[in-house]
């Protein structure tokens, strides 16, 4: 459980990430029916939104990101999950903050562990257990 | 290394510096070592892909493109089915698992450039790449950024990463998809006419095969770019499933 300081960092940072929005939102009453059918089928691609030239640079591969790639593959060819799952809804349709906060392969490893607590392949404590066992194996608090 | 900190009045030597290990790399490791508990795959299904992964990268591309500016007649092959080529060169898209990979469908396009009309590829939605061809995407690839302004200002981009078109040739930007990967066949530059395939193989790198650079006769590397080090970069210290750090 966290404590109620450190509750209180991540409401802060997590109101810092909420990315702006364009129309207020606030649980309207009625949608129209175009707005009902946007709502369910959201956009991906980010094609064409605005942006400011930036640096490009070369990133070194992390060896946990390619065993990421790896696991989820291998996920996928024995049929564990299929490329809708793991693509649309699970890489993709998480809400903007997260999208834009984690790695690119933070959001596949993250999907992967949800993915196996919704199928029953886990429980959610067999998961939390496990990451909780990995942690003290390696010595992080 | 031994290091000291002071406390003010005092100072001791500190733990050895081990670099803590990260909530994804935690996460990692946790999912991957549950799916072999559950049954879900076996460690040496990982190991299989994972051998897979280790080896591919653009080499492959690169011939393909040299072998095309020299055979007249496997180019045709090569922009009518892209994947059956890539078998005329060693690259067999059905590996490592006899379908191919779960995410890089068997279907390969190969966009021709003229002196007229240049291509370049993104993927808007996600990433797709032809890993099978190219390997993996460089991240600023797949980077927001380059998603966002390439589709709408592809000039531009283009010229920050140093290649500037002149006007009459048209930008041309192709936007991968699931179901279907792209790759740039650049044209063949002057001053190469009498080069074999494996010298031309040299001057086609990785960039000209997505679009972002052009192949020179005096270049045999992507320009120099900053590069963001790894802090357990692949092929360095690895985790294995019930492994000591």
């Amino acid at each position: 459980m966290p404590s109620r300081s450190e509750l209180d960092l991540l409401y802060q940072i997590g109101s810092q990430l909420a990315p702006a929005i364009h129309q207020a939102q606030n649980w309207p009453y009625d949608v129209p029916h175009a707005q009902y059918e946007a709502s369910l089928w959201p956009p991906h691609d980010v094609g064409g939104q605005p942006d400011a030239p930036v640096r490009y640079e070369e990133k070194e591969e992390e060896q946990w990101e390619l065993d990421t790639y790896v696991t989820c593959e291998v996920l996928g060819w024995k049929g564990v999950w299929n490329a809708e799952e793991r693509r649309r809804r699970g890489n993709n349709d998480i809400g903007l903050s997260l999208y834009y906060d984690f790695p690119y392969y933070g959001r596949w490893v993250l999907c992967a562990a949800r993915m196996l607590v919704d199928k029953n392949h886990v429980s959610l404590l067999e998961l939390l257990e496990k990451i909780a066992e990995v942690k003290a194996r390696y010595g992080k608090p | 290394m031994a290091q000291t900190h002071d406390h003010g009045d005092h100072s001791h030597p500190a733990a050895p510096m081990v670099e803590e290990i990260s909530d994804f790399e935690i996460l990692e490791i946790a999912v991957r070592e549950l799916a072999i508990e559950k049954g879900l795959f076996t460690a040496e299904d990982h190991r299989k892909f994972t051998e897979w992964a280790e080896q591919i990268g653009p080499a492959g591309g690169s011939r393909l493109v040299a072998k095309a500016w020299t055979d007249p007649a496997f180019k045709a092959r090569v922009l009518s089915d892209g994947v059956a080529a890539c078998r005329e060169i060693g690259i067999d898209w059905a590996e490592p698992t006899g379908q191919g990979t779960p995410s890089d469908y068997m279907e390969l396009r190969v966009l021709e450039d003229t002196p007229t009309l240049h291509h370049v590829i993104v993927c808007t939605l996600c990433s797709c790449y032809p890993r099978p061809l190219l390997g993996h995407s460089p991240y600023w690839y797949r980077s927001p950024n380059y998603r966002r302004r390439l589709v709408r200002w592809p000039r531009q981009v283009l010229t920050e990463f140093g290649l500037v078109l002149p006007p009459e040739v048209e930008i041309r930007v192709e936007d991968s998809n699931q179901k279907c990967r792209f790759m740039v066949l650049p044209m063949r530059p002057a001053g190469t006419e009498s080069w074999s395939e494996e010298q031309l193989a040299e001057i086609v790198t990785r960039d000209c095969m997505i679009g972002v650079a052009l192949p020179r006769p005096d270049r045999k590397a992507d320009d120099v770019r900053p590069v963001h080090k790894a802090s357990r970069p692949v092929g360095g210290e690895h985790h294995e499933p019930g492994g000591s750090p």
